[in-house]
């Protein structure tokens, strides 16, 4: 090619490209440089201030020094990490949410029948709430017709109606589902609360009608579950090992899957049971290396990080299931003593313990159906149907399908939603913070951004928020590059 | 051994179907529960809303319109729009230009050019905010609508998904155009253009409703409370009002009403925006 040809290509793509290139020089380039070099200066916001004179200088190291001592920061990481795992209950909303879907669109349209069903519904509830005025107890009537249009919407939709729904809350959440949301976690006049108080009166009444059950019977019953999970994990790893479809790393990952909330039980236990429970680790280690009966020659694994993002995306949803059950063998014990003067609802926001937990949960409400939702639907519709056939002439059951061939198919999906999940959650908690607890009680929900916010705008430390944002930046980069490792190949296995 | 059941009697049975339906209905009323509980909340009277019952005796109308006199409600809303809206505009129009560059045109660095915008999608907002408020103090832009759009209006992840959306454009148009002698511009703007509406429909959508939605940038930059955007309006009026919660769930009401009728409207380009920005791996 001819130089001058080059150089005129050259224009023409740059000349495309320079309402772009302005912006992103001004705005992307310039502060990206900006900020670095302010990491490392005491930039403070009251220089515009006339009774500032604290000269701008160079700090070198400092600021990230204060930040590695910083007992907050530590903190606030901490909150970062807590939040995060309620992405797996998240993500798990949103496969079984898809899966739903899908079924409701399979299945046949409108069937007569239930739209009878649903209209009747509709109209007597209708009726209700005409005759009965908009009274107070109206309020089942209402429900009753909501059901009502949602199922004759559903049913005349093929589904459509229901996939709306849900993907409304992630759609609306912002600064006013969040205020909404205070109002219904208020103690007093919140929803919430206002149904829970029977219920617990409840439980706390069972709890003292059967205190030995819960003494004994409930950690008996986790700890069988937890044995179980245990074998079944153990028994599935092996069988990919076998198979060739695990490698090394993937295996250690599995294990470290099931010695994540032994770790923490131990914790709580006390160390003295360490040693019976890591001979017990031992014996369980050396059983499954007895137990492989094919031994795959070492040269012919297919690399040491096959099957990860499957084996992680699992661990994504077993670590909280292994920590629920644990958490049932650590509070049963506990419960009869608590029954005795009755559970309270718990003041959800202005609770230390319980304001993580409810933003958690208002989370997983706008998340449930969420892009991961669509993701899943679309997954889901590219598993090839000759897969399910095949299934169906062995006679798999419909568990067998699910883990045979849907969750192994879905996997890049749910890699791919696990780790944006991970990175938008490492840089999110902000705006629900600042809305709905201003980061308390006593820094609860303090997460790494609004400790940003507040070290940066609140109180002027412009430098010293840089050098947090950077350590920020170097998590989300470290799980963007875990993307970029695994994910890709993963797709085109 | 069992005869395998034929492939076609794979959909669920009747009776089955039917429960399916009445669980689905069930779950997504649950997941609408919050806004039921919020348009009955924005209808009680004041003392009412003291009260755990979830309806008021007679629907109090009134609120929404009482809800102008607490606070400049419209003067948010449009606040909001118009800074959505003109960041939806000329990012559309910078993305697409770019967009058209990276998918089409064949110049030297192009791919590393791309790949460092793509790099850039990697980076935190967070970082880029603390010195582009320096920058706006210095330029004498805070508290003012430009210094709230001019840091959106140029996206990168704008141009990688028109760009993605471009590259299914059978290049056989733009070829047969070329030797009619169109220049890279007209084939930009009479063939690429109207073919990616599509994509960018989807790109607009997700522009609005993300500044609709935003609020880190606008409440460090506005100062007067005639400029606030509606989601920093709506903190305003929590934290000035709060314990008037009938009229503060009007307003949510109120915020939220729009973002339900564009979504149900313009759900299936949503969609579409989803599964092709997901592409990016």
């Amino acid at each position: 090619m001819k130089p001058r040809r080059r150089l005129q290509r050259w224009l023409t793509g740059v000349a495309f490209l320079l309402p772009n290139i302005a912006g992103f020089c001004a705005f992307t380039l310039v502060p990206l440089v900006m900020s670095f070099a302010m990491a490392f200066t005491n930039w403070d916001i009251l220089r515009h201030n006339l009774f500032r004179h604290d000269p701008l200088r160079f700090v070198g190291l400092a600021n990230f020094a204060r930040l590695f001592a910083d007992t907050e920061f530590w903190r606030d990481l901490g909150n970062t990490l807590f939040f995060l795992l309620g992405l797996p209950f998240a993500i798990a909303g949103s496969l079984i949410a898809a899966l739903l879907l899908t079924r409701v669109a399979k299945g046949r349209a409108a069937s007569g029948p239930l739209l009878a069903v649903a209209t009747i519904v509709l109209v007597a509830s209708a009726a209700v709430l005409v005759v009965g005025g908009f009274s107070r107890n109206g309020v089942l009537g209402l429900f009753g017709l909501m059901a009502g249009a949602v199922l004759v919407a559903g049913l005349l939709s093929g589904g459509t109606a229901y996939r709306t729904l849900f993907y409304l809350p992630h759609f609306t959440a912002g600064v006013a589902t969040f205020v909404l949301w205070k109002k219904l976690y208020n103690p007093h006049t919140g929803p919430f609360n206002t149904a829970l108080a029977p219920v617990l009166d409840g439980v706390s009444a069972m709890v003292r009608a059967a205190p030995a059950f819960f003494t004994y019977g409930l950690p008996a019953l986790c700890g069988c579950a937890a044995v179980a999970i245990v074998l079944w994990q153990e028994n599935r790893l092996r069988r990919r090992w076998e198979d060739g479809e695990a490698g090394t790393a993937a295996i250690a990952a599995g294990a470290v899957t099931l010695a994540l909330p032994l770790a923490c039980f131990l914790r709580w236990q006390g160390w003295s049971l360490a040693l019976a429970l890591g001979a017990a680790a031992a014996a369980a280690g050396l059983l499954f290396g007895v137990t492989v009966r094919r031994p795959r020659p070492w040269g012919r694994a297919r690399s040491i990080d096959a099957g990860l993002s499957s084996e992680l995306s699992l661990a994504l949803v077993g670590v909280p299931l292994l920590l629920a059950i644990t958490g049932g063998m650590l509070a049963g014990p506990a419960l009869p003593a608590m029954a005795v003067a009755g559970f309270e609802p718990p003041n959800w926001l202005g609770e230390y313990a319980w304001a993580k937990p409810a933003l958690m949960i208002m989370a997983l409400w706008a998340a449930i159906g969420s892009n991961s939702m669509i993701l899943y639907l679309a997954g889901l519709s590219n598993i090839p149907p000759e897969l399910y056939e095949a299934a169906d002439m062995d006679g798999a059951s419909a568990m067998q399908r699910f883990w045979h061939i849907t969750w192994p198919q879905l996997a890049p999906v749910t890699f791919f939603i696990a780790v944006m999940g991970v990175i938008n959650g490492l840089q999110g908690g902000f705006e629900m913070a600042r809305t709905m607890t201003l980061g308390g009680p006593a820094g609860a929900t303090t997460t790494l951004s609004y400790f940003i916010f507040s070290q940066g705008f609140e109180t002027g430390r412009l430098g010293y928020a840089s050098a947090i944002a950077w350590v920020l930046f170097g998590l989300v980069f470290v799980f963007s590059l875990v993307n970029f490792r695994f994910g890709n190949r993963d797709v085109n296995d | 051994m069992t005869k395998p059941a034929p492939v076609s009697d794979r959909r669920p049975p009747r009776l089955a179907g039917v429960g399916l339906h009445v669980l689905m209905a069930g779950l997504s009323l649950t997941m609408v529960a919050p806004f039921l509980w919020m348009v009955l909340a924005s209808l009680k009277t004041m003392p009412e809303s003291m009260d755990p019952a979830w309806l008021p005796k007679t629907a109090q109308w009134g609120n929404y319109l009482e809800v102008f006199d607490v606070i400049p409600f419209l003067r948010f809303m449009g606040n909001s729009l118009v800074v959505a809206g003109w960041v939806t505009l000329l990012q559309v129009i910078t993305s697409a230009l770019a967009a058209y560059s990276f998918a089409r045109l064949e110049w030297p660095g192009r791919d590393r050019m791309f790949f460092l915008y793509l790099g850039t999608m990697m980076l935190p907002g967070i970082v880029m905010l603390i010195p582009n408020y320096e920058i706006m103090v210095r330029a004498g832009l805070m508290d003012s609508f430009l210094g709230l759009v001019l840091p959106s209006a140029f996206s990168a992840f704008g141009t990688f998904l028109l760009r993605q959306f471009m590259l299914g454009i059978p290049r056989a148009l733009d070829e047969a155009a070329e030797i009619d002698g169109a220049s890279k511009w007209r084939i930009f703007w009479d063939v690429i253009l109207p073919l990616s509406r599509p994509g960018i429909v989807t790109l607009a959508i997700f522009t609005f409703m993300g500044n609709y939605h935003s609020f880190f940038w606008p409440f460090v930059m506005m100062k007067t409370v005639d400029n606030y955007t509606l989601p920093v309006g709506l903190l305003f009026f929590d934290s000035e009002h709060g314990q008037v919660t009938n009229l503060l769930m009007a307003a949510v009401t109120m915020s939220v009403l729009p973002l339900i009728v564009i979504f149900v409207f313009l759900q299936r380009q949503l969609i579409r925006g989803i599964q092709i920005g997901a592409v990016k791996g």
